[in-house]
């Protein structure tokens, strides 16, 4: 069973890396054309103050789209993952909160965002994607080893280390 | 998880930090112009009838005193702030005809490009006196978000129905000349903290969200309480 999860835990890793990766990179994309939304859809949660809440609404698509796009080629797995997690733990407060105030707003995830009509809300269901993507930036945290990643001396130094068969 | 130094590892390492030089450096030319985008100019070029003292928006009946002050924050691609338009559109131009109320506009454009066009020549069209019913005919003539209808030239000769033939005017569509006032104008309902679209204030007091909106006798209600 052990040996089993060695040999598929870069497997794991890379499917980890390519979801997590692949969804910051996405999220991020769809919003950096559309700024203005962006900063709205901050505000809308009512937790920062205005100036605060408009410059994390410029900047974090951004942030989002670094973070997605080294994820995916597998640079910094370790790292890049620590802070894609991060991130999600920060939305899943954001969103619970907004839940818990009785605010209606979209989580503006992948653009939209803003306030909505009472009844439209997914607070659920943005809670468990979250919740979903920060487990996967934890198992790459606990095992940053992944196939085809750009991180090459460490994978190829671990997997050495562990079966002795990869040079 | 062995992630001890390395000797040999200079060489693979060159290529990881290749891919997070051009990661970084290409998310970084793309953020730098975005925030110069956002800066608010002081010295952009503005409509007849904007007051920079509102927020930047077009004010009508601006020296009117003792009248209700409204303040509508709208994008002309949201299909809520038409339907706004719809049921409280005609009502607040007989205010503002009637001198009964002080309007302001701020067309915000954060729904995307073609907002920004749409803010522009509504900004073109005051100049030519014709703001009102340009608004309106926009609104009638709405498309789907960003799906290419609202061109320039699809902008310049909707207006000829308005009897706007004026060469400043199809130049003012044209160069975008107003691009840097609606900027203004969406960094001022950003920092007005208004959410979404349509927002409205009465005398700085934002109308009550689940009726004034949809309900033209509500809206009139909180008109008349003011």
């Amino acid at each position: 069973m052990k040996e089993k999860f060695i040999v598929a835990q870069p497997w794991i890793g890379l499917f980890a890396r390519l979801i997590l990766g692949g969804v910051l990179f996405i999220a991020g994309y769809l919003k950096v054309s559309a700024p203005d939304k962006s900063q709205m859809a901050v505000r809308a949660y009512e937790m920062l103050p205005i100036s605060v809440a408009n410059a994390l609404g410029l900047i974090l698509p951004f942030a989002e789209v670094a973070i997605g796009a080294l994820l995916v080629l597998g640079a910094l797995t370790k790292y890049m993952a620590a802070l894609g997690g991060f991130t999600m733990i920060i939305f899943i407060v954001a969103i619970s909160q907004a839940w818990a105030r009785g605010l209606n707003i979209d989580c503006g995830c992948f653009g939209g965002g803003g306030a909505v009509a009472p009844g439209e809300t997914k607070y659920l269901q943005e809670i468990l994607r979250d919740t979903g993507l920060a487990l996967l930036a934890g198992y790459l945290i606990r095992y940053p080893v992944t196939k085809f990643a750009v991180d090459k001396t460490t994978v190829n130094k671990t997997v050495n280390k562990k079966t002795g068969d990869v040079a | 998880m062995a992630q001890a130094k390395n000797p040999a590892g200079g060489k693979d390492n060159f290529t990881r930090n290749l891919v997070i030089a051009v990661v970084v450096g290409v998310v970084l030319i793309m953020l730098v112009p975005t925030v110069l985008s956002k800066k608010t100019n002081t010295s952009a070029a503005i409509p007849s009838s904007v007051s920079v003292e509102d927020g930047y928006g077009m004010v009508f009946n601006k020296d009117v005193k003792d009248v209700p002050f409204i303040e509508i924050y709208e994008d002309f691609q949201c299909p809520s702030c038409q339907r706004f338009e719809t049921i409280s559109g005609a009502y607040i131009e007989d205010l503002i005809n009637t001198k009964q109320a002080k309007v302001a506009f701020h067309m915000l454009s954060f729904l995307g490009a073609e907002s920004q066009l749409a803010a522009n020549a509504a900004g073109c069209a005051s100049d030519q006196g014709k703001f009102l019913q340009f608004h309106k005919l926009l609104y009638a003539n709405q498309p789907p978000e960003n799906s290419g209808a609202w061109s320039p030239s699809y902008l310049t000769t909707l207006s000829l129905g308005l009897g706007i033939s004026d060469k400043a005017y199809d130049k003012c569509i044209a160069n975008n000349s107003y691009k840097d006032w609606v900027v203004n104008v969406a960094n001022e309902g950003a920092k007005r903290n208004v959410n979404s679209t349509p927002t409205v204030f009465i005398n700085g007091k934002e109308i009550d969200r689940n009726k004034a909106y949809n309900s033209l006798a509500e809206f009139m209600l909180a008109v008349k309480k003011a």
